[in-house]
């Protein structure tokens, strides 16, 4: 990379860092609080039709952030596992009046169907929720947020590692499980095999992972992150408009009124 | 003002029955690189925790006798400042990535973040330093994904980016293949260029007698030896320590040992070439 393409990367920290895209530069927390209502919505309203329109708009939203695709397919994945086992439980072990058919001693009714799928729908909306919150926010921008509004970084910092550290153990348990396949032991085949193989590395991925934490919390230390002054930001967020607070507090309102109303009895 | 000033020091780890570091009274001056050689558990990296202060603040232990660092005793530096003051480079490249930045250029701004520097300030400071060690090429990447070489090129950029006039590395090659052991030693010499202060813990004895001034050899917890780096690479107590000796000064001792003896023992392959050439030069004019 030529110098002048180093200045073009500096150039970019110079400027609240842009998505490109209108969702995705949202403030994460007035993203998150729409999302979270929506799911609370979905949940208090009586009925299938809001669930479940609740997870078209989740899945019109997310192309609306330019992650449709993937998060189609990761959201149909779990409403084929998820809200699939969720509404069978439901429909074969809930009783009702309306019995369609009889599997032995479970009965499939008219009313078990119906919780069934409600039940699959809320689930599958409070899921979708904070699926298609980690597709169009990554964890970064989201501690950012946090940071501004007063979170410590050092529990940003906590947050931020222990996801990296799912990685970094993923990582780590492949590499002793290629050195043990190198010293011919079997780790791959069936689930029994690849079990006997997999949890005696465990106790040595756990064992190096407690030593890099030491490491790297004095490496942290070298690079003055005990230090008592306030700290600064390379990445800038963009800065965030009335209009959002308040579509926000608008969308917070809404799921508020839904649970009154329906632990009042209004809906 | 020395940088650090030993006296009659002993430390043992709490949960150890031995001490790491005893009797060590040792003089660091500023504006040097001082290396440190030794078997392994000789003690080096100890000595390089308590100049940092690592130990006893991070590290607890048992630390007996007076330790200064820049005139003030150790007990007394908040740990916070000290970290400030003296960067560190140490040996793993894998666990000196924070792991929580997404590109290399934000990871080596992570210090000036946490020491608040403001923003234009720190992007100026980025810059500087990913042209000082050619590390273009990487600012874009993921600091997670790279090798072993360059996470170490970073946490070198890093440590020097927040612009401490003392740098303790320990050991940081051990991971590294020869050409990224060379760019490491760029940097280092980069840094003795602009007069920081160094110490240097490193088990390559040649890289050692190009770069260092003064050396400290420790044995078991204690020091062995300390001087002039030509004194002590030419001396008896550092094969007396079980330490190798530079190949070159190696080859000087074999040569004196059959009565070829150099004019003055080389301890770098310069001063080898030059003493082979001396003497080529003093052959064929004898014919």
């Amino acid at each position: 990379m030529s110098t002048a393409t180093l200045a073009e990367v500096a150039e970019t920290y110079r400027h609240p860092e842009s998505l490109g895209n209108f969702l995705r530069d949202r403030n994460p927390i007035t993203l998150l609080v729409a999302l979270v209502s929506l799911a609370v919505v979905a949940a208090a309203v009586p009925g299938l039709i809001t669930p479940f329109a609740v997870c078209a708009v989740f899945v019109l939203l997310a192309f609306a952030g330019g992650v449709g695709p993937a998060y189609t397919a990761t959201y149909l994945k779990l409403w084929a596992v998820v809200g699939f086992i969720l509404f069978l439980l439901r429909a074969l072990l809930l009783d009702g009046e309306h019995v369609y058919f009889t599997f032995g001693n479970l009965q499939v009714t008219a009313e078990g169907v119906y919780e069934g799928l409600r039940f699959a729908a809320v689930v599958m909306a409070i899921c979708g929720a904070v699926t298609l919150f980690f597709a169009l926010v990554t964890m970064r921008r989201l501690m950012l947020a946090l940071e501004m509004r007063g979170v410590s970084p050092r529990a940003s910092y906590v947050l931020l590692a222990s996801f990296q550290s799912m990685t970094d153990l993923g990582a780590t348990a492949k590499v002793v499980l290629d050195a043990q396949k190198a010293r011919g032991i079997e780790t791959e085949g069936g689930l029994i095999t690849r079990a006997k193989a997999f949890f005696p590395v465990l106790a040595p991925v756990f064992l190096s992972a407690m030593t890099a934490t030491e490491e790297r919390a004095i490496a942290l230390d070298a690079r003055a992150f005990n230090s008592p002054a306030a700290h600064s930001h390379l990445v800038q967020l963009p800065r965030t408009a009335t209009w959002e607070w308040l579509a926000a507090g608008l969308f917070a309102a809404v799921a508020t009124a839904c649970v009154m109303g329906r632990f009042l009895g209004w809906l | 003002m020395a940088l650090a000033s030993l006296r009659d020091v002993r430390f043992t780890y709490a949960y150890s029955d031995r001490p790491a570091l005893d009797g060590i009274t040792l003089e660091i001056e500023s504006g040097m690189v001082h290396g440190i050689v030794g078997l392994n558990a000789s003690g080096k990296t100890t000595l390089c925790s308590l100049i940092r202060g690592i130990v006893p603040h991070f590290h607890k232990g048992e630390l007996e006798g007076s330790v200064e660092i820049l005139g003030r005793d150790l007990l007394e530096w908040d740990p916070a400042e000290l970290s400030r003051t003296i960067g560190c480079v140490f040996d793993n490249p894998f666990t000196q990535i924070s792991g929580i930045r997404e590109t290399v250029f934000e990871e080596i701004a992570l210090g000036l973040e946490n020491l608040g520097t403001p923003r234009a300030e720190m992007i100026e400071r980025v810059e500087r330093v990913v042209e000082q060690l050619g590390i273009e090429a990487l600012v874009r990447k993921n600091p997670n994904g790279l090798s072993g070489g360059q996470r170490q090129k970073v946490a070198f950029a890093s440590i020097i980016a927040m612009d401490a006039d003392v740098i303790v590395i320990d050991e940081p090659t051990s991971q590294l293949d020869p050409d990224a052991t060379d760019a490491v030693f760029g940097i280092i010499a980069d840094l003795k260029a602009q007069g920081k202060s160094i110490v240097l813990v490193e088990h390559k004895i040649d890289l050692l007698a190009e770069y260092a001034d003064r050396l400290t050899v420790l044995r078991a917890g204690r020091i062995v030896t300390t001087g002039a780096a030509r004194d002590v690479l030419t001396s008896d107590e550092l094969i007396a320590a079980e330490v190798p000796v530079p190949e070159v000064t190696e080859l000087s001792r074999r040569l004196d040992a059959i009565g070829r003896p150099f004019v003055r023992t080389p301890i770098t392959s310069a001063e080898a070439a030059a003493a082979v050439s001396a003497r080529i030069q003093e052959a064929s004019n004898a014919h």
